[in-house]
């Protein structure tokens, strides 16, 4: 498939990169050495911190040169070039020119204020010799290429007028429109759903392959790698501990950190089990005390079938435009007349896409957006008439530990804050209790007068179950809980929600667009579609043999190591 | 292998061609928030006025007999029940009719639009001249703030933020008028384009170094953009992601205080004028507001208020016109 070129496209040697602070350094890259042939496409995988980004970063020497220090013994050659040696115009040349990027986020990673057309011609004009009107017909030839249906439309909006798929296109047409040797892709469908995700992965292999450009594919995601590189390399703490070609790196894995990590996945494990997380303590420095019930767990019993929430016809709608009065006169439905049951001690799941109404269904259901139309009991009851004691029975964790903490106040008082809703408790009751429920979810209890930000992501989810637990819910809503976390902290969450569940009879409502691990998860699972469920049933009925077009559409999307090894 | 990968994912849908009501929605918004406003201006002002004083007592004068004043009452109409008078008022503002000046008998509005015209040329003319210092300052100090220049300049800068302008105006006169006669000391004169310099570099380094640091502060927080990183991925030189890519994403706070300095400009330039015998609606403001010239503060409270919208609307204009992101979303 390649075509064998002695040259190699990129040849890094021995490459460490330590960052200067005020008084710290801290080493990112422990000397690691990576060759891409042309027209090669390799993955780079590894989790956060792990220093993949920053090999990246340092292909194009984009890192701040002031704050970071590079051994004189390294050496980063693009096509026999050492891009640490040239002069900023050389460089200027080969940015762009000769190796292009495309970064993660599509939604910011475009000037906002700046046509597409302006953007493309930015970079064309400034490596090719030629004249606009040629330009102008490149950029529309590489738009179409992009399988965008109108690239005369694209081509002249602004990016806040594109979807993030389309922004992502546009961004790969950029990194294409030079005729680069070399693209370096960080993450690029991360920020994206699972079918335009695997849209915009298909688009890059076809046209790297049809122009024999290389391709550094940056990723946490083992399956996308599968899916797509030849070659792959595992970084773990800034060094490269695992190389080879895909299928025997991830069939036949030799270090520790590469079986953690396929350990860690959810998919193929039986559903329930608990995960692998043999690398995860050594990794994050995640909480050494273990979570409550040593022994595994057994499966729960699908629900003693009483129906603890009802959901019947639930429509929500926001104001989308007002008249000169200030009247609505327009409206966006989010949820679309939504049925669902969940039973006392069942996980009932919701899948779908950004913008399918799941987290506006979970929102309402906790009380932060009103029900527009339709009627949902909780224990029989309207939940709208809910008294407040009932009520705190439904308890909500949200999807960004990051920005759901208070980042001011201590661990002990985020966590008890619920419990000082209910009524007027002793500063000294509330340690004790903070302590009590970090022990519950395997944080150390000497930790309760930090503060978030001293805790790693999958800490702060902990915090995040620990606040939801504070007032004893019999129901929890999981809104995408370890989709900002990485796959071994993933394992670790679930693990415990997995146990808490066990130990305590919890009822889950898991919002997710991730299917292996909703599969994992799950008695029951919702499919959403465009504020509608299409399809609900048994978790693995509806994902191993989903009857709806749009489930059947997204199962196709998802990238599996499965598929691929039973393709080979 | 891979997912069917024909489907195109839509960009958003644009509706068919909106109607011309909808196109002129904003425009009516505003114009309805301006109503309300002027409504409650001239209304607040109204009785705020009655309760100051006596209009017939300043009318008559302080000796005046109670049969003049009475007499002078029943002229004016104010002898007729207060919400009779005020609703009088009104019906005469809607006809832009403020009465005639106590002081000088000519009608209110003409008077204040006279001052105004003068306030108006100093004002632009000091924005202009802070903005075009502002804006290539700021970015400078903004693109790579850490650097040592940089840091001296910016401590310059906060310095001068202390200082108010009639101090700078004061030195000013000083050095320039008094001790090298280069230029007037003051006066007004349109035409006469010495005069204008000392004021507008005073008014220019009261609102300057402001403006340096919001749009360097914004300048430096553009510059740390995901889309500062694909720039320079695709080979820009520092000149372009300065010019080209982070400076048209920082200038929205820049126009936002300009808007702020601009109506402040409007009510309370009164010092200046006054240091500089530039008689503009600030000192019109303090003159008529001293001798109770009721009619004439009025108007001008009425053309403040207008003065001010304006600039607003203006301002948000300018938002649309450098975010394409506020042009699509209506209101």
């Amino acid at each position: 498939m390649n075509t064998a070129s002695d040259r190699p496209v990129v040849r890094i040697e021995n490459l460490s990169l330590a960052f200067l602070g005020q008084d710290t350094v801290v080493e990112a890259l422990r000397g690691i050495s990576l060759n891409i042939a042309a027209g090669e496409i390799v993955g780079l995988v590894g989790e956060s911190g792990s220093g993949k980004s920053v090999t990246a970063m340092s292909l194009l020497r984009l890192l701040p040169r002031g704050k970071t220090r590079i051994p004189a013994t390294s050496s980063v050659n693009v096509l026999d070039r050492d891009v640490l040696k040239m002069s900023d115009v050389e460089l200027q040349r080969v940015r762009g020119g000769e190796v292009s990027m495309i970064f993660q986020e599509p939604m910011t990673a475009l000037n906002p204020v700046l046509r597409v057309r302006e953007q493309m011609f930015d970079v064309i004009l400034r490596h090719q010799k030629i004249t606009e009107d040629d330009a102008r017909k490149l950029c529309i030839d590489l738009l179409r290429d992009m399988k965008i249906s109108d690239p005369e439309r694209t081509f002249n909006a602004y990016p806040h007028e594109l979807s993030g798929g389309m922004r992502q296109r546009v961004m790969i047409a950029m990194a294409f429109s030079c005729r680069p040797k070399l693209i370096v892709a960080d993450e690029p469908t991360t920020a994206l759903d699972v079918t335009v995700q695997a849209q915009i992965l298909s688009l890059l292999k076809e046209r790297a392959t049809a122009t024999n450009t290389a391709v550094l594919l940056i990723t946490h995601d083992l399956a996308v790698v599968a899916q797509l590189c030849d070659r792959v390399y595992v970084m773990y703490k800034g060094k490269i501990v695992e190389e080879g070609p895909t299928k025997t790196v991830i069939g036949n894995p030799q270090h520790i950190y590469t079986r953690a990590l396929l350990n860690a996945l959810p998919e193929g494990k039986a559903p329930k089990s608990r995960l692998e997380t043999v690398a995860a303590a050594m990794i994050e420095g995640e909480a050494a005390v273990s979570p409550v019930p040593a022994a595994p767990i057994q499966p729960v019993q699908v629900a003693s079938g009483k129906p603890l929430l009802e959901i019947h016809g639930a429509t929500v709608r926001y104001p989308s435009r007002f008249d000169f009065l200030g009247r609505t006169t327009a409206y966006n439905t989010a949820v679309d007349g939504v049925s669902l049951t969940i039973n006392e001690g069942e996980t009932v799941s919701i899948v779908g896409e950004s913008g399918c109404g799941k987290t506006s269904l979970a929102n309402t259901l906790v009380g932060l957006v009103p029900l527009s139309g339709g009627r949902i009991t909780y224990r029989g009851q309207d939940l709208a008439k809910l008294d407040p004691a009932t009520r705190r029975e439904i308890q909500i964790v949200f999807q960004d530990p990051q920005s759901s903490l208070d980042p001011r106040w201590p661990v002990w008082r985020i966590i008890t804050e619920p419990l000082t809703v209910a009524g007027r408790k002793s500063r000294a009751d509330l340690r004790a209790a903070a302590g009590e429920l970090c022990t519950l979810v395997g944080l150390d209890p000497k930790m309760i007068d930090r503060l978030p930000h001293e805790f790693s992501g999958g800490q702060r989810q902990r915090i995040a179950v620990a606040r939801a637990l504070s007032v004893r819910p019999r129901l929890l809503l999981l809104d995408e809980p370890t989709s900002a976390l990485d796959v071994s902290v993933q394992a670790q969450i679930l693990n415990l929600l997995l146990d808490l569940q066990a130990t305590y009879g919890l009822t889950y409502l898991f919002i997710s667009h991730n299917v292996s691990v909703v599969r994992h998860i799950s008695d029951r699972v919702a499919v959403m579609y465009q504020g509608q469920i299409v399809e609900t049933g048994p978790a693995d009925q509806v994902l191993s043999h989903p009857t709806h077009a749009y489930t059947r559409t997204l199962m196709d999307a998802v990238p599996s190591l499965e598929k691929v090894f039973s393709a080979a | 292998m891979s997912a069917a990968t024909n489907t195109t994912d839509a960009t958003t849908g644009k509706a068919a061609q909106p109607s011309m009501l909808a196109t002129a929605m904003p425009l009516l918004l505003q114009l309805r928030k301006l109503a309300f406003l002027l409504f409650f201006v001239t209304t607040l002002l109204f009785f705020l006025l009655r309760l100051a004083g006596d209009p017939a007592l300043v009318l008559a004068g302080n000796d005046a007999s109670p049969e003049q004043l009475a007499a002078i009452r029943k002229q004016f109409g104010l002898d007729r029940p207060l919400f009779i008078q005020y609703f009088s008022y009104m019906w005469h503002v809607l006809q832009f009719d403020f009465g005639k000046s106590l002081a000088s008998g000519e009608p209110a509005l003409w008077k204040v639009l006279d001052m105004l015209k003068r306030t108006l040329h100093l004002a632009v003319m000091a924005v202009v001249f802070s903005a075009s210092l502002a804006i290539p300052i700021g970015a400078w100090l903004g693109f790579r703030p850490e650097t040592l220049g940089r840091r001296i300049v910016g401590a310059i800068i906060f310095v001068f933020q202390g200082v108010p302008g009639y101090v700078t105006a004061l030195v000013l006169i000083q050095l320039l008028a008094v001790n090298w006669h280069l230029l007037p000391s003051l006066g007004y004169g349109p035409l006469e384009w010495k005069t204008w310099i000392i004021p507008t570099v005073s008014l220019a380094f009261f609102m300057a170094p402001n403006l340096i640091r919001v749009t360097a502060a914004n300048v430096a927080e553009a510059m740390r953009e995901d889309y500062i990183r694909t720039a320079r991925a695709n080979g820009a030189k520092p000149r372009e992601l300065l010019w080209k890519h982070a400076v048209p994403n920082a200038l929205l706070g820049t126009a936002a205080l300009l808007g702020t300095q601009f109506a402040m400009l409007m009510g309370g330039s009164a010092i200046i004028e006054t240091i500089f015998s530039w008689p503009g609606i600030g000192w019109l403001l303090l003159e008529s507001v001293q001798t109770l010239d009721f009619p004439v503060v009025q108007a001008e409270a009425f053309v403040i208020a207008i003065l001010v919208f304006t600039i607003n609307a203006l301002v948000d204009l300018s938002f649309r016109f450098l975010d394409p992101r506020l042009r699509s979303k209506g209101t």
